[in-house]
């Protein structure tokens, strides 16, 4: 049935573009040039959409930016936007709550993937917006609002890809990508809801780290045994042909907590090198804290930048830097 | 609002416009508070400053009336586009992608019967293609596009832009007529030529392939294509659409702060001029049609003009007036032309509202004008409604000021890369 409500393009359907093997080259696949333990840039900014309560933007840059745009994408980044409204009075109608009713809603862009998504939300995105549920009811202090709604919205205008392009999808393969979409969330939501001042007892990072297998004829960095997986952070699904297992987190380095934990792949199996005697699930899960910890001082950044805001806002200026960087009131 | 007026209960009082003076006030209300309990009359002290301090009208966002809020536009940001803008106006900020996508021709029904109407047309369309596209074409063009659904503009509001919007929920009405307007000035103002989103096969000449006596199998296609294409097909076969780009044109409002259509057209247009279609061909061994992956091969669209959207809304001091009785012509003819004169005064008109004025304003005018190459102005389209405020003479200075804002934002897309 088609939906009335928006324009649909032609009744027959459309068929997306084959490309044609180009002659001469075969496309190469990419290969990860960071090594295992560096992160890639993240972009973070709070409050570009004045609107709304609270907001954030998130981007990661693809690991090799190119000059100019090809047409089939060679590397994918990933954007989202996050926003945040609220806390508000629950509508009349509703029964009452002690607590902060939180809805979370993430949703694609149609033109976020390799394949138009349709603007109804499926099946992954609402998986996408239980599981942000999660991360973030447990960092706020939900008693502090009874009968009141946050609602929390992300746009994702650029997600990652679950595989290469180039590659047949496999019997092994997952959608890969979807596990940092959601780390991508945690963090923007998380800063959205700094920026909209509500009280939470840490901030909520999102950490991705994956067990991969290389080729047996490509050695990465010496140390890796053939057959072996190893562990990477911040993985780039696209990068690697495959992928053994993923795990997501979302961690409040203050605490040491962890408040949502997501893990794909088989890794029970999994032994790593012989020195190390961690099962394959507490090297990811290690792996995702390490991730997590160290995208926390970009979080923080947008946090404090979000708080200079506010206050210059509040005192119209008055409020200056003084030269060792502290906030000072003139008076 | 960023309003720098020490606001006062009454709205006859001056609002001070430098945000160090401090007027003692009789409420101790700051404006912002003012601004929401008594916005009506918040707008007009703003608007209506005292005779004795010679102080142009300024608005409360601290724009004049015919004022725009600063644009800004960024093109070509998302890479599983084939073209893309961003577009910031002031707060709005809207997010356009075109992807495009093929419709084979022997997918749609009505082709055939389309086709056999139109033959001749079509089969000069294939002998001039390439060419600059004469008049009689542009009539061709148009139905096409629109007959065959080859541009699908859709926009979104629910992405939490404001608090109104559910997200999740199916489009608000207003997302409707937005995406519906759009459709409409995409189609009226013919921007994107047909011709750019046709697919050709020419069937290879097939005398000059039995002279150089080629392999058979060519030949044995070749053949076939003979026969379907009938007695027409005598010397070098003739061309045929076999499959037409669809663009699809998803628009996503990040921040709406008012007037979101000026920010969505402008998203669009930006995203069109961005658009690059790969070069792509009729495969017939296969039947279907392949693109290169080639990016100096993909060809930009060719657009028509550069339509550009500017809005207003009108501002009465009086905003009952129209709910009041009116006075009988004939009896006080002079002390209506007084009224009249007087409330020309009370209205104004303001460029590019924010969702606070615009909540105010009754009467909304949206002015698309293109200039062509030799400075000629088109005005293509007018939408007004809600109220009598602005004449004919008003709606003139307006196309004036939409002059005005169509060169500001060109040199701003142009700078494009």
């Amino acid at each position: 049935m088609t939906d009335r409500r928006r324009i649909n393009g032609p009744p027959c359907g459309t068929r997306p573009p084959v490309f044609a093997p180009a002659t001469g080259k075969a496309a190469e696949s990419p290969k990860r040039t960071r090594r295992s333990n560096e992160l890639r840039k993240i972009f973070l900014k709070t409050g570009l959409i004045p609107s709304a309560a609270g907001s954030a933007y998130l981007e990661i840059e693809p690991a090799r930016p190119l000059l100019t745009k090809p047409l089939i994408a060679r590397s994918s980044a990933l954007k989202l936007t996050c926003t945040v409204h609220g806390p508000k009075p629950l509508p009349r109608s509703t029964p009452f709550s002690p607590n902060l009713l939180i809805t979370t809603h993430v949703k694609y862009a149609p033109f976020a993937a390799r394949r138009r998504r349709g603007y109804i939300r499926d099946a992954s995105e609402r998986d996408l917006g239980v599981h942000l549920e999660t991360a973030i009811r447990g960092a706020i202090i939900a008693e502090r609002w009874p009968k009141s709604a946050l609602e929390v919205t992300v746009n994702v205008l650029e997600a990652e890809d679950d595989r290469w392009w180039g590659n047949v999808s496999g019997s092994y393969d997952a959608s890969w990508g979807m596990m940092n979409v959601l780390a991508g969330c945690i963090t923007a939501t998380s800063a959205a809801i700094a920026d909209a001042r509500i009280d939470c007892l840490d901030l909520v990072v999102g950490g991705v780290a994956a067990l991969v297998r290389e080729e047996a004829s490509q050695k990465t960095e010496g140390h890796a045994v053939n057959g072996s997986p190893i562990l990477v952070l911040d993985p780039d699904p696209s990068e690697h042909r495959s992928i053994v297992s993923t795990c997501v987190i979302a961690y409040m380095p203050g605490r040491d907590e962890i408040t949502e934990l997501w893990l794909k792949g088989d890794a029970l199996e999994v032994a790593l090198s012989e020195d190390d005697k961690r099962s394959g699930h507490e090297a990811l899960i290690d792996g995702a804290v390490d991730t997590a910890r160290r995208l926390h001082s970009v979080l923080t950044a947008a946090v404090v930048e979000s708080g200079e805001r506010l206050f210059s806002a509040m005192t119209d200026g008055t409020w200056t830097k003084d030269d060792n960087g502290n906030v000072e009131m003139k008076i | 609002m960023g309003s720098p007026a020490a606001g006062t209960a009454t709205a006859s009082q001056q609002p001070s416009s430098g945000s160090n003076n401090h007027y003692p006030t009789p409420s101790s209300l700051p404006p912002s508070q003012i601004a929401r309990l008594q916005p009506h009359a918040f707008l007009l002290a703003h608007l209506s400053p005292p005779a004795s301090s010679n102080q142009p009208p300024v608005r409360a966002n601290g724009r004049s009336p015919a004022e725009f809020r600063v644009t800004s536009a960024n093109a070509g940001s998302l890479t599983h586009t084939n073209g893309s803008a961003v577009v910031r106006i002031g707060d709005k900020a809207a997010v356009c992608g075109v992807r495009a996508e093929l419709l084979y021709t022997q997918d749609v029904a009505s082709w055939g019967v389309s086709k056999s109407s139109s033959s001749s047309s079509s089969i000069s369309g294939g002998a001039t293609q390439g060419e600059e596209a004469g008049e009689g074409e542009d009539e061709e063009d148009d139905s096409q596009i629109r007959d065959l659904h080859l541009l699908v503009p859709n926009l979104s509001l629910s992405t939490g832009c404001a608090p109104g919007f559910i997200p999740g929920a199916p489009p608000s009405a207003l997302a409707q007529s937005l995406s519906h307007q759009i459709l409409s000035l995409l189609h009226t103002s013919r921007m994107v030529r047909a011709d750019d989103l046709r697919i050709w096969y020419h069937p290879p000449n097939l005398s000059a392939l039995e002279r150089e006596t080629e392999s058979h199998e060519r030949m044995d296609t070749g053949e076939e294509e003979e026969e379907e294409e009938g007695e027409e097909g005598s010397e070098s076969g003739t061309s045929e659409i076999k499959a037409f780009w669809v663009l699809y044109i998803d628009v996503l409002i990040i921040s709406l702060a008012g007037n979101p259509f000026d920010a969505a057209w402008a998203a669009v247009l930006a995203a069109l001029r961005d658009t690059k279609l790969p070069r792509a061909w009729w495969n017939v061994d296969n039947d279907m049609v392949l693109c290169s992956d080639d990016a100096s091969e993909a060809k930009k669209l060719h657009l028509r003009g550069m339509p550009i959207a500017s809005s207003y809304c009108v501002f009465e001091a009086d905003p009952a007036a129209s709910w009041r009785p009116v006075v009988i012509p004939g009896a006080a003819k002079e002390e209506k032309d007084v009224q009249g004169k007087k409330r020309s005064q009370q209205s104004w008109v303001l460029a590019d509202p924010d969702g606070y004025e615009e909540n105010l304003c009754q009467e909304r005018i949206c002015v698309v004008v293109d200039q062509d190459r030799g400075g000629k102005t088109k005005v293509l389209r007018i939408e007004k409604n809600g109220g009598l405020s602005v004449g004919k003479e008003e709606l003139r200075k307006l196309v004036n000021i939409s002059i005005g804002r169509w060169n500001h934002l060109k040199s701003i897309i142009e700078a494009l890369r």
